[in-house]
């Protein structure tokens, strides 16, 4: 394996491993540039050291504290964001459907968020495509939303466990189309450039948890091995503090602790991926990059309200891809009359891990004593169906640097979170779709858990130093040779999981920067 | 529908489930109750006892079994001040916050009933234990919110780790941890054999 000296100019420091950073360091080290990748957590073995528990694999998360304020204050840890190589693919559901192209267009067709400064066909869509067939993405041949693909899914979609079928049930019932959705798991063996074999999915269920199979397309079984296999070198547990610049400015070297000890990468380049919450610290920290006064602005979440019920049938929500089915016929809901917010969601069903189950039944519903126990010993019988939505940017909702300082003496983040009111009138539409459908598809016991997920939108990227941090190729405007790299520079949320479109733009910033000769 | 007791034990005992997984979850089951609170680090004995009691309430175990410890868990995690990756921010850092939580118990037990919580009988506890989580108990100096939030923090923490355990997933007719080969009969009402 490659290693370069901290003394060694490289071409390009990457920071974070995720969706994010992974495809873009590979591409980098596919075109001959020596590159380090620094993550700030462990690398471990998933085929010998992850266990089918839920607790034992809590070290997926980002643990160090974040404050939640706000009225719908965010939960992160399990949710939102992980560390290790990988990043939080290593714990994300797999869920892959693509971005429409509407989705990128919320400022002309509603006057809301912010239009994404590309092309959704030229500068998306291939790479989408370059995705699915790199990960090998397992998907229905026909899919019925969104404009015709190049080419099928490689994979034909996995099989539909207990919760699958009942919305399929449900959906039926009520004229909703459905399919098999996209995940980013394997239906069958799949040979993959600069990494091998990878074995199919064996329905463990336990995608949030981390695959010990390889199977499911987290970096680290994909990306970072194409990455390494060109040249690249990965330091684990090397978290980032600052940056050494020239006296232009630009950055000359990446400052990390590694085991207690300080060390400096002299680079040339820097392509920031560490997720929309631990980029803008890092940059509120430094005081970098942010003449536009955005860094840390523009907080978004997805609408992801959650609707339970429980089941005559044996359900055994542990088995299968947990979201096995989607509909995207809610993608404009409106466009019936029968909604009126800007923009729309997708609905999936989920199976669910027992832990998750629980503390989520817990915070929502809060049974305790003998209500707890009866709720408890009725897991088998339960599925769910939730949706994920286009949530907006609002003034009130930005991340900042607390005065509380964290184990390492840095700043810890406060994230302040109020669902406007597009998100309140999406989410009660919804629950009445959701409980339609769980009603038809024969649930009792039927109870709403309100959330929001995926983090996203605090280093906005745009045509204008004005108006953004990073431009459309995801570099700063303030720091030539600082690039942007993850869900942070999105300019709106889009009515999908975002895992597919960071990886998308993460290699088109890539191209861009090879492109550009830098 | 339960399994019989020892249902995970046989389990990981079988090829059925993989080396890492048996490892956790052996040693959770290997794992002493500590009733008597020796190695506690975090909480004090009073605190301690507060909630062994409010526990039993919380989370009503039966009682022809060996029982499962939820509280060396917490007091281990508060005691080396490790997080779980965000809290409220109307709250102040967890240790603090089950503290003042916990305080905020036996105050309120004092005001309504000129006692302490931990000698209440089980009505009177469970009616404190239901104000706190409306964030309507007199007496007691949280905020409403606080209540609420610190409540809500403490029972999802409880109730993670009660279903963390072997025994209260076998009742739960949970089995997901005996997941090698794979599982292959996954839609509605279809059970693997080890799974009957």
């Amino acid at each position: 394996m490659t290693t370069y000296s901290t003394n060694d100019t490289v071409d390009a420091v990457v920071i974070g491993t995720g969706a994010g950073g992974a495809p873009l360091l590979a591409r980098l080290a596919m075109a001959g540039l020596r590159v380090v990748a620094l993550e700030a957590g462990a690398e471990k073995d998933p085929k010998t050291e992850y266990a089918t528990d839920e607790r034992a694999q809590e070290f997926l998360f980002w643990n160090d504290e974040r404050l939640s304020a706000g009225e719908n204050p965010l939960a992160f840890g399990s949710n939102n964001s992980g560390t290790g190589v990988g990043g939080s693919t290593l714990h994300y559901t797999a869920y892959t459907p693509r971005a429409q192209p509407d989705d990128m267009q919320m400022r002309t067709e509603f006057g809301v968020a912010a239009d994404w400064p590309m092309d959704y066909h030229t500068d998306i869509e291939p790479y989408y495509d370059e995705l699915e067939h790199f990960l090998g993405i397992s998907g229905p041949s026909d899919y019925p939303w969104g404009p015709k693909r190049k080419r099928n899914y490689p994979l034909p979609p996995l099989p539909l466990n207990g919760a699958a079928q009942l919305m399929q049930r449900g959906c039926a019932e009520l004229g909703i189309r459905t399919s098999p959705a996209a995940n980013a798991a394997l239906s069958g063996r799949y040979y993959q450039e600069g990494v091998g074999w990878r074995e199919a999915c064996t329905n463990r269920g336990f995608c949030q948890a981390g695959c010990s199979i390889g199977a499911k397309a987290s970096m680290d079984v994909t990306f970072i091995p194409l990455a390494r296999a060109h040249g690249a070198e990965v330091r684990a547990n090397a978290f980032v503090t600052t940056f050494d610049r020239d006296t232009q400015g630009r950055i000359t070297a990446v400052v990390y602790v590694q085991d207690g000890q300080t060390y400096r990468q002299k680079c040339r380049n820097v392509f920031l991926c560490a997720g929309a919450v631990e980029t803008p610290r890092l940059l509120l920290i430094n005081e970098l990059a942010n003449s536009s006064g955005q860094v840390g602005r523009n907080v978004m979440a997805h609408p992801g309200l959650q609707i339970w019920g429980e089941f005559d049938e044996d359900v055994r929500p542990y088995k299968g891809i947990p979201g096995g089915l989607i509909s995207e016929d809610t993608h404009r809901p409106f466009a019936g009359g029968s909604a009126d917010f800007a923009g729309g969601y997708l609905l999936q069903s989920i199976g669910v891990m027992p832990v998750t189950y629980m503390k989520q039944l817990a915070r929502g519903r809060g049974l305790w004593g003998p209500a707890l126990m009866e709720a408890m010993s009725r897991y088998n019988h339960v599925a769910g169906i939730n949706i994920l939505g286009d949530g907006l940017p609002y003034d009130h909702n930005y991340l900042e640097l607390s005065d509380e300082l964290d184990a390492r003496g840095l700043p810890k983040p406060r994230v302040y979170h109020t669902d406007g009111d597009n998100e309140k009138k999406m989410n009660a539409h919804a629950e009445v779709i959701m409980r339609n459908i769980w009603s038809a598809a024969g649930a009792k016991n039927v109870w709403a858990f309100p959330r929001a997920a995926h983090i996203i939108g605090t280093c906005r990227m745009g045509h204008s130093p004005d108006e953004a941090v990073v431009n459309a190729n995801g570099q700063s405007f303030d720091i030539p040779n600082l690039y942007i790299s993850d869900n942070s520079t999105f300019p709106s949320s889009l009515s999908v999981n975002p895992a597919l479109t960071i990886m998308a733009l993460a290699l088109r910033t890539a191209d861009r920067f090879l492109k550009s000769g830098e | 529908m339960a399994y019989p007791l020892g249902t995970v034990r046989t389990l990981l005992d079988t090829d059925h489930v993989t080396p890492a997984t048996r490892q956790a979850l052996q040693e959770r089951l290997d794992k002493q109750p500590d009733w008597q609170g020796l190695t506690l680090r975090f909480f004090t004995p009073d605190e301690a006892e507060l909630l062994k009691q409010l526990t039993a309430r919380l989370l009503p175990q039966p009682a022809d079994r060996e029982q499962i410890d939820v509280i060396n868990p917490v007091d281990h995690r508060l005691a080396h001040n490790e997080s779980d990756g965000w809290r409220y921010d109307v709250l102040p850092a967890d240790p603090d916050a089950w503290r003042m939580g916990l305080t905020a118990f036996q105050e309120a037990a004092q005001a309504q009933f000129g006692k302490p919580f931990t000698q209440l009988d089980s009505p009177q506890q469970d009616q404190l234990i239901g104000q706190m989580q409306q964030g309507t108990a007199t007496g007691a100096s949280l905020t409403a919110l606080q209540s609420k939030h610190f409540f809500e923090d403490m029972l999802a923490e409880l109730v993670s780790l009660y279903v963390s355990h072997p025994l209260a997933q076998e009742e739960m007719g949970y089995v997901g941890m005996a997941d090698k080969p794979r599982w292959d009969r996954i839609g509605l009402n279809e059970l693997e054999e080890r799974e009957k």
